[in-house]
């Protein structure tokens, strides 16, 4: 396999990846617990997509921006509904974790009621791939990518250069003293969930886009998520995007090695070709993880 | 199927899944270990003994030990990171842990027969029982094992060491400082827990006598969850009320389906989302579980004679 498709093939994986990381490591840095759910917001977005697009007939453009609100708006309403009574009672963050791994349950199966579990496609037309660089690219692909790095870009000025972005970090950094600054914690926290689902839903209509899309699709993305959020520096929006960046590449490297070559030597004494099953592929992600958990727990970046 | 068949299916249902929740109780909410792999037991216990007994050739009380054995073997190799991992943390390499088991499963078809599954697992004792009573056989045969296992678990969690675990779930920090060695604690926790729950499996695997990666999906855990959730945690008779009230619920409903106008699909996915729903409801509203732990607390009488 050559490096420029390896390459390409990366780029997209942590274009679509680094959206949903992004949104799953605000909600840790602002709330401190981990969002089970996340994924699942984003495929249940990811199927509004599907109905204004394919059912409504509307643009894709559009039916992702309406998608991506909706969800939003539902991730808020499920925090002022649960998540703000723990925040008022001080419960702890290990109840918040295993509650949201309850709505992403209910969230997922209400998915299957509506949609059924069948698989789907959204309304694009088959394309002839691109050559770009000797790597075969997909119109799609490079919509994605062009999307994501908007998405990013703007998430960054977001972040960087206005008041909003100020008063998240702020609440970030001690919720109290902000409050005392008179920032609205409450009303930030809301912006935030909304802000993060959102993202997730872009993210998770573009990995559907490229393959299927069908309700299981948000527990089969979980761990990838995770594994780029943690390996970024969990809370680090940047390192998101990094660790999104380093798993797509170890992803698709893995898969394409020959470690039979490796381990001969270069070939100096015959093994024959050793290759990777592709039903393991999912489970690359949870080595890197879990090597990433035990030598160096702050991720690459750290914690900011 | 008959009305004292079907109660008798689901009594062993009931059994069986005691064992797992009687093991994650354990883990979570003795130890305060936030296990979302808790199917990896189950599919090791179920896998170890079926493969033990079809192609080695062995017992089935071999299988049954060797499931336990393995099973707990995995909780001794999962429970080595605790020492240096957050909780969160532990609970998400968990949860991909256990994925990665059905993933082996599917993939490794030489040993697993993947997909297919294994087949005609046999079942012990069958001769000496007819069509009719064996059923009920295997429901005492689990019943008196999931006994064994409560008092077992009981007389643990009454002794020292529970008391130990306790106070790691509690202040982890603060038993530190009093010399506990908690990371012993927290790996032999996991390894009893991980034994109870792969008896459970080698149990389900030669009652139901066919098993593939389907069985294992995480839905399972998350099943196992609502259990300790709705039962309540820290004690083990409400890791027991736990699998009566959800297994009673996920059981019957599958039967009450039949006389609704909906698809098995969207039945399916109506109990999972009341499944989600009460584990979410649970936690807001009565997060203590339908059996509340007592809480012993002791109390010492101090240089004056009275109470502290």
């Amino acid at each position: 396999m050559d490096i420029a498709q390896i390459l390409a093939n990366a780029l997209v994986r942590a274009a679509e990846l680094g959206l949903l990381a992004v949104g799953l490591t605000m909600v840790f840095d602002i709330l401190k617990f981990t969002n089970f759910a996340h994924a699942d917001y984003a495929i249940l977005g990811a199927f509004l997509v599907y109905t204004f697009n394919c059912g409504a007939g509307l643009n894709l453009f559009l039916s992702v921006f309406l998608a991506a609100v909706a969800a939003g708006l539902i991730a808020v309403a499920i925090d002022k509904a649960i998540f703000k009574g723990f925040r008022k009672k001080g419960t702890k963050s290990v109840t918040a974790m295993i509650t949201s791994l309850g709505i992403a349950i209910a969230l997922r199966n209400i998915v299957r009621m509506i949609w059924t579990s069948e698989s789907r496609t959204y309304a694009i037309p088959i394309q002839r791939p691109l050559r770009i660089l000797g790597a075969r690219i997909t119109p799609v692909q490079i919509g994605i990518l062009i999307t994501s790095l908007v998405a990013m870009i703007g998430f960054h000025l977001l972040l960087q250069r206005t008041k909003f972005g100020k008063a998240l970090r702020a609440i970030s950094d001690n919720r109290v003293l902000a409050s005392a600054c008179a920032i609205d914690s409450e009303k930030m926290i809301q912006w935030m969930w909304f802000l993060a689902t959102a993202f997730g839903v872009v993210g998770g209509t573009m990995i559907a886009m490229e393959h299927l899309l069908y309700p299981r699709l948000g527990f089969d993305i979980l761990i990838p998520i995770f594994c780029a959020a943690i390996l970024g520096g969990i809370g680090n929006p940047y390192g998101a995007m990094l660790g999104a960046l380093v798993l797509a590449l170890a992803e698709n490297v893995i898969l394409a090695l020959d470690f039979g070559h490796i381990l001969s030597f270069g070939g100096l004494f015959e093994l024959g070709s050793i290759q990777i099953k592709t039903g393991y592929k999912p489970a690359i992600s949870f080595v890197i993880l879990v090597i990433v958990l035990l030598l160096r727990p702050t991720g690459i970046l750290g914690r900011k | 199927m008959t009305t004292i068949n079907f109660l008798i299916y689901l009594l062993t249902m009931i059994g069986i899944y005691g064992f797992l929740s009687l093991s994650l109780n354990f883990q979570v909410g003795f130890t305060g270990l936030i296990n979302f792999g808790q199917v990896a037991f189950f599919a090791i216990g179920a896998y170890t003994s079926s493969l033990l007994v079809c192609k080695a050739g062995a017992p089935v009380i071999l299988g049954f030990l060797g499931g336990m054995l393995l099973s707990g073997l995995f909780g001794y190799l999962i429970s080595i990171p605790t020492k240096s991992l957050k909780s969160d943390y532990w609970a998400i390499a968990t949860l991909a842990g256990g994925e990665v088991i059905r993933l082996i499963a599917l993939n490794e078809g030489w040993l697993t027969e993947g997909a297919f599954g294994v087949m005609r697992i046999p079942q012990p004792f069958r001769a000496l029982f007819s069509m009719d009573t064996y059923p009920l056989f295997y429901l005492i045969l689990v019943l008196v094992c999931l006994a064994i296992a409560y008092i077992i678990l009981s007389l643990l969690s009454n002794s020292p060491f529970g008391r130990d675990l306790k106070a790691i779930r509690d202040e982890e920090e603060l038993s530190l400082s009093l010399g506990k060695n908690t990371r012993k604690l927290k790996i032999e926790a996991m390894i009893v827990a991980g034994m109870v729950a792969g008896l459970g499996g080698a149990l389900f695997a030669h009652y139901i006598t066919y098993i593939s990666p389907e069985n294992f999906r995480p839905i399972e855990t998350f099943l196992m969850w609502a259990m300790i959730i709705v039962g309540g945690r820290g004690n083990h008779l409400g890791a027991i009320v736990g699998a009566v009230t959800i297994q009673l619920f996920n059981v019957s409903t599958r039967f009450i389906g039949a006389y609704l106008p909906f698809t098995p699909g969207f039945m399916a996915a109506l109990r999972m989302v009341i499944i989600g729903m009460l584990i979410v409801a649970f936690l807001v509203f009565r997060p203590d579980g339908l059996v509340k732990e007592r809480k012993k607390i002791y109390r010492f009488k101090n240089d004056d004679g009275e109470v502290d």
